[in-house]
């Protein structure tokens, strides 16, 4: 388990995440096509798939992702994994054990595996303010703090927006504080490993 | 001239509330609160500092992500009142982010700026 290969997308559940509603919606209506022209069953047939893909792409995927965010923390819990600092970001959730220096992580691209990790693995960490323009047009949408797993860059955005905020922005701090805690963190875990 | 005054000292905490003129400050101390970033809950009650926080000598000594909460004492030189303003906020690499201030004026938290 300590030498698991991170791995950030699973691309089997990315793929079927995105076309298996879609799929699913081609079998059925060609289905009423061939068969139920009109009446009941060609209303199931086509409204069924339909209301089934919206709601699986709009929910399925959080859905799952609470789910493996719940089963890693049994896990943690279970293995005597001490959760100093846990972070729930929308694409990845870290948590970090400073006393025995290592750090769980699961994706929501991957919910299927969690990876508990010595922190040594941790080679490089850093935040990116995400800051971008000059003058009065200076500012962010987004904050996340970085680390790589061997050759694997992590990121974990602390806060995203559709919209530009001033760089002292309430929010903009918000994420740089968090970002930077988090760092400290990580390096406190991997100090601790060597 | 009171008048504009008057209306003026809405717009500062370090003005005297009985006779408008400019507070002194009296003393200043910092202290780390309990909380951490993501995690803020305002608290009203002066207990709760006077319960909870944690001298520190400067703002480099606050651990990251973790709330401070500056303390100043003033003193009007004119009609001698006296009042702490307490200011809670998040040490961000250089800026620092508010998030409460409460003016107490009836000694409530001074044990922690003696």
């Amino acid at each position: 388990m300590e030498n698991q290969k991170v791995k950030k997308i699973n691309l089997v559940y990315l793929l079927s995440y995105i076309f298996a509603p879609i799929i699913i919606c081609a079998i059925c209506f060609t289905l009423s096509a061939k068969f139920f022209p009109a009446g009941n069953m060609a209303v199931i047939l086509i409204m069924g798939p339909s209301i089934l893909s919206f709601v699986w792409w709009v929910f399925a995927g959080n859905f799952l992702y609470k789910r493996a965010q719940k089963r890693l923390e049994k896990e943690l819990d279970e293995s005597g994994f001490v959760k100093n600092y846990i972070f729930y970001g929308a694409g990845w959730t870290v948590a970090v054990d400073i006393e025995n220096g290592k750090i769980a992580m699961v994706s929501f691209w991957n919910p299927s595996v969690s990876y508990v990790l010595p922190a040594d693995r941790i080679t490089k960490t850093w935040v990116d303010d995400g800051k971008s323009g000059f003058g009065i047009f200076e500012g962010s949408g987004r904050v996340s703090f970085l680390f790589m797993i061997d050759d694997v860059k992590i990121r974990v955005n602390t806060f995203t927006s559709n919209t530009r905020f001033r760089m002292d922005s309430e929010y903009i701090l918000t994420g740089i504080s968090k970002a930077d805690m988090m760092v400290e963190v990580l390096e406190n875990a991997r100090k601790k490993v060597k | 001239m009171g008048f504009i005054r008057n209306i003026r000292s809405v717009f500062h905490d370090d003005w005297c509330r009985e006779c408008k003129s400019e507070m002194e400050v009296k003393n200043k101390k910092l202290y780390a609160l309990p909380m951490m970033v993501g995690h803020y809950v305002s608290h009203t009650d002066p207990e709760y500092y006077i319960k909870n926080v944690t001298p520190v000598n400067r703002k480099a000594e606050i651990p990251t992500g973790q709330y401070a909460c500056g303390v100043i004492a003033y003193r009007c030189p004119e009609c001698l009142h006296e009042a702490v303003k307490l200011s809670v906020f998040l040490p961000v690499r250089d800026v620092e982010k508010y998030e409460d201030a409460f003016l107490f004026e009836n000694g409530e938290v001074d044990s922690l700026i003696k």
